[in-house]
């Protein structure tokens, strides 16, 4: 399959940066993801079910992650859910990201716009 | 629980494809967050959970929808590109029929229902004359009246109160000769305007300033020219302003450029510039037109005005008719006869709705496009029906797949959805393409109506109507012919078509409708080639139409003495000086000239007395007539069934003497020998009936002078010397020539110049030049359904070639086994014969009764050919029969060529 550049794919929609970060330590399902998400920016971004699964679907077809065929955690015992990992390519989105946007944290210090680190 | 099934019933927002992938997970996930604001216990946390499931309907799921339709888009072109043959005959024949059917449309639109570009509120306007009028009526009138003259409009211009303002404009565009300082003379159209014409249609100018009421008021030399006017001949510049112009006896200053795209009240027409109306005694000298003097009046305006708010259109005619004739009565008060005043005062004003100007267009092409609008709706079907055939046999072909996607769990709909999107985009191609050949066709289209209407011009455009009918006609034309092939090809047991996989396989039930496809094309194509038969034949007979006189080497000329200053005298001495330098001229056999001339637009009739006549009523005493110059009849070579022509001896001074046709000789005199009996010709003035006595001296075979249509009317020609009513103003030239008629032109207009540099020669041209107008509109509609014909008759010929030759290859095994058995090459041509041969029957049964129906509905346009001509018929069926048959030929020519033992093993 063709791999398109990271860079080509940025800047990455809040929502689609937030799922990378959720699943950098884990696998996860939907709602896991939704919670972590939740859990990690002290309950101000709750990410609705339709956005999610709308981001998701778009992660997959960008490859920026891939569903798991079998559940990751043996003692689940709720079969339906399905869980998603990061790739490789999507790793090398958020880091590019980053650095995006570290760049540009750079350039409002050195502008004066904010007050330097 | 409740809340579950309603996030449940949600999910239906969304695009299947979704929502059979992810809406599980999107319950379950809906379903633990519900469960946790519920623990919570507060309200507001269960508000916010629906809140956002909320915006998700309003927000995600439409972006979702947008995915899958790119995505079918983006399918649909890949699987275009891997089939171009399909990909261009579909996107070609759907170019012609919806670009065939925009241009049309626009056409349609634009001359019979468009308003006025620019002008505001063009609703409110309304005209006092008659749209479809134009030219100049000098003399009196009775009934309605179609134009009126300047004094009229000044009475109703200030007493009117049905109106907020009136304005007046010259009916006809004039084609003017035009000098700037420092250059040569050039032409340009114009007319005369009245002060009040700009302010009245609410136009601001581009630059400088426009007419206002003032200017009737007072001498006004001035010019407001149009915007192309100004690009073309200035190239925009600003310096146009101040500069004058010099234009038959007056000078003029240029003092506004009117904005762009604005073409006046006149639809069709596409003025260079309007000068005021104050300026036509110096524009049209020796033709005083603003004033009229008993016994004459000069209609020549269009009158148009602005309804009050709430003033209903017959108010303001009642009030307009009551103006109007307190003005008759003072005009006509000394006339003595009652009887003639009664005549003369009964002439009234109609109003209309005026949203779309004048326009002599407009009358004379509306059945002509409203019928090319019926034909081009029916090639676009056609269209249609060609390519649904062309989806059905490629969805038999795609049969395995679709089943292959259904067992795999695509839903129908999602398959239908998919072929749709197919269809659409195609016809959103074919309405792409069909935008670029609409503008091709219109130029063609309006082209052509400028042969018949000189001056006519009209822009392509697409207003908010003629988009909205691309739309209609894309959106309905892609589901007409993808509905059905959809519905058909996913219309399938799954493990049915699975095992015919491999096997050019289709069900009995696919066949028919595909035939019955074919069936219909041939039906529709039949009277499209019928009725362009029909009006082919009408042109035919038309260009062919006896005249009385051969049309060949024919030359005609007209001048204008009055405008050049000659007064009656004068020009009755030009008028035969110049007939002998053009007689003295080579190549030129005879010359003589008439009054009114050949096809000219001019006619004159009047009220007669034939001796020995009762009439049978008091319409029944007109007849046409014209002034003749001697040897009007040789040089013509019109035929004298008795007596003489009229000679050079029949001058003033002579008996008067004239020259009557058949038509008249029969219907007035009867089996009587018209020779030596009298006709008394009735002049009606403002003073009374006079009546001048004429001899009969001779009897014309009847002859044309003014009209191809109309059968043959009485009519008396008069010696030019020995005119019974008011002095003779104008001299139409006849010149028979010994060779080449168009080689004489050049010299003969040489001759008018030696004669006098001043003269304003009004045309020049070959007989059969000046008729082509006459049968313009006739030949634009029969070429134009002439070409829709082919275009038909060419895709019910692809339709037809393609379902034959998928009948074909689905009957290959049988056709092989056939041949094995012993089967000859042409018993197997027969049979496919045989069974194309039901289709084409059909086709042409039901396509009879269809053209009855069509051939009836154009019987008005026709000429000299019944309906139902049975030669016009017979020849559209054969044409159809002969395509038809051509294209079935090949198939069968190829399945009798099967060779059996290889179409078996492919078995």
């Amino acid at each position: 399959m063709r791999e398109p550049k990271p860079e080509s794919l940025l800047p990455l929609p809040a929502a689609v940066f937030h799922i990378l970060i959720a699943l950098a330590e884990s696998d996860r399902h939907g709602y896991s993801i939704m919670r972590d998400v939740s859990a990690r920016t002290g309950g101000k971004i709750r990410l609705s079910a339709g956005t999610l699964y709308s981001s998701i679907r778009r992660m997959l077809e960008q490859g920026l992650i891939e569903e798991l065929a079998d559940s990751p955690d043996p003692s689940s015992t709720d079969e339906r859910r399905r869980y998603y990992r990061l790739t490789r390519f999507g790793r090398r989105a958020a880091a590019a990201e980053v650095d995006r946007l570290n760049g540009l944290v750079r350039q409002a210090h050195a502008s004066g716009l904010v007050p330097g680190a | 629980m409740r809340g579950q099934a309603f996030y449940k019933a949600l999910l239906h927002c969304y695009p299947a494809a979704f929502r059979d992938e992810y809406g599980n997970q999107m319950f379950l996930m809906f379903a633990e967050q519900l469960g946790e604001a519920r623990r919570t216990g507060r309200p507001i946390d269960r508000a916010a959970l629906w809140g956002r499931a909320a915006w998700d309907v309003l927000a995600i799921a439409p972006r979702e929808h947008c995915h899958v339709i790119l995505q079918d888009i983006r399918f649909t072109l890949r699987s275009l590109a891997a089939r171009p043959g399909f990909a261009a005959v579909a996107i070609l024949s759907l170019t012609l029929g919806i670009g065939a059917n925009i241009a049309i449309f626009s056409l349609w639109n634009g001359l019979l229902h468009a308003s006025l570009p620019l002008v505001t509120h063009p609703e409110q306007l309304a005209m006092l004359s008659d749209p479809a009028s134009s030219g100049v009526w000098h003399g009196d009138e009775s009934g309605d009246r179609d134009m009126l003259t300047w004094d009229e409009f000044e009475q109703l211009r200030d007493r009117a109160t049905s109106f907020s303002a009136l304005m007046a404009s010259e009916s006809s565009l004039d084609s003017w000769q035009l000098r700037f300082q420092g250059s040569d003379w050039e032409e340009a159209h114009g007319r005369m305007v009245s002060g009040g014409y700009f302010p009245l249609l609410g136009i601001a100018p581009a630059m400088g300033r426009l007419f206002t009421e003032a200017d009737d008021r007072q001498d006004s030399p001035y010019a407001v020219i149009s915007y192309d006017y100004w690009q073309r001949r200035f190239a925009g510049s600003p310096a146009v302003l101040g500069r004058s112009f010099t234009l038959r006896q007056a000078v003029l200053t240029i003092i506004g450029v009117a904005p762009r795209g604005f073409i006046g009240e006149t639809f069709g027409q596409d003025p260079d510039l309007w000068i005021s109306m104050r300026m036509e005694p110096q524009v049209v000298p020796g033709d005083d037109r603003l004033h009229d003097v008993p016994p004459e009046k000069a209609m020549w305006l269009h009158v148009f005005g602005r309804l009050k708010p709430g003033v209903k259109l017959a108010r303001a005619e009642a009030e307009s008719n009551a103006i109007f004739k307190a003005g008759l009565e003072q005009f006509y008060g000394g006339v003595a006869s009652p009887e003639r005043r009664k005549e003369l005062l009964d002439q009234k004003l109609k109003a209309r709705p005026a949203a779309g100007g004048a326009s002599s267009a407009r009358g004379d092409f509306s059945t002509s496009l409203s019928a090319l609008m019926a034909a081009v709706g029916v090639l676009l079907l056609i269209a249609c029906a060609n390519l649904a055939n062309l989806l059905l046999a490629r969805g038999a072909v795609r049969r395995p797949e679709m089943a292959l996607r259904l067992s795999l769990g695509a839903s129908r709909g999602r398959l239908i959805r998919q072929l749709v999107t197919e269809s659409l985009v195609l016809a959103a191609m074919g309405a792409l393409c069909g935008l670029a050949a609409a503008r091709l066709i219109f130029a063609v289209l309006a082209g052509m109506i400028a042969q018949g209407d000189q001056g006519f011009a009209m822009n392509f455009a697409l207003d908010p109507l003629a988009i909205a009918f691309t739309l209609a006609v894309t959106v309905s034309s892609a589901l007409l012919f993808g509905l059905l092939p959809a519905w058909q090809a996913t219309r399938t047991d799954a493990s049915a078509a699975l095992k015919e996989q491999g096997r050019a396989g289709a069900s009995l039930g696919r066949m028919r409708l595909g035939r019955s496809l074919v069936s219909l094309q041939l039906a529709l194509s039949l009277p499209l080639l019928a009725c362009a038969g029909l009006l082919a034949r009408t042109v035919y007979n038309l260009q062919h139409v006896d005249l009385g006189y051969p049309r060949q080497r024919l030359v005609m000329t007209a001048i204008d003495s009055r405008t050049a200053g000659y007064n009656s005298e004068r020009s009755a001495v030009l008028f035969r000086d110049l007939l002998e330098r053009i007689k003295s001229i080579p190549g030129v056999a005879a010359v003589t000239y008439s009054h009114n001339g050949l096809f000219t637009g001019s006619n004159s009739s009047d009220l007669m007395l034939a001796e020995g006549y009762t009439p049978k009523g008091q319409d029944d005493t007109g007849s046409a007539w014209d002034f003749v110059a001697p040897n009007y009849f040789s040089t013509l070579h019109i035929p004298l069934l008795v007596g003489r022509e009229i000679l050079q001896s029949d001058d003033a001074a002579a008996p008067k003497v004239c020259v009557v046709n058949e038509a008249f000789a029969r219907k007035f005199f009867g089996g009587r020998n018209p020779l030596g009996l009298h006709v008394t010709m009735i002049d009606e003035s403002v003073a009374g009936r006079k009546g001048t006595a004429y001899q009969v001296v001779g009897v014309a075979r009847n002859f044309r002078t003014n009209s191809l249509r109309d059968k043959a009317n009485p009519r008396v020609s008069l010696p030019f010397s020995q005119p019974h009513a008011d002095s003779v103003k104008r001299a139409n030239y006849l010149i028979r020539t010994t060779s080449d008629s168009a080689a004489v032109l050049p010299a003969v207009r040489q001759a008018i110049q030696r004669m006098d540099a001043s003269l304003p020669i009004l045309y020049a041209q070959t007989l059969e030049e000046r008729m082509a107008p006459w049968t313009a509109q006739d030949r634009i509609t029969a070429q134009v359904a002439v070409v829709f014909g082919i275009s038909a008759l060419v895709l019910a010929a692809i339709g037809l070639y393609g379902v034959l030759s998928y009948n074909v290859a689905r009957r290959r095994s049988e056709i092989a086994i056939r041949i094995a058995l012993g089967a000859q090459p042409g018993g197997i041509i027969r049979m496919v014969l045989r069974d194309t041969s039901v289709l084409v029957l059909a086709g042409i049964l039901v396509g009879g009764g269809l053209t009855y129906a069509a051939s009836r509905w154009i019987a008005s346009q026709l000429f000299d050919v019944a309906p139902q001509d049975p030669l016009v018929l017979t020849a559209a069926a054969t044409v159809l029969v002969a395509v038809a048959l051509g294209a079935v030929y090949l198939p069968a020519w190829r399945a009798s060529r099967v060779a059996p033992m290889e179409a078996l093993r492919q078995e």
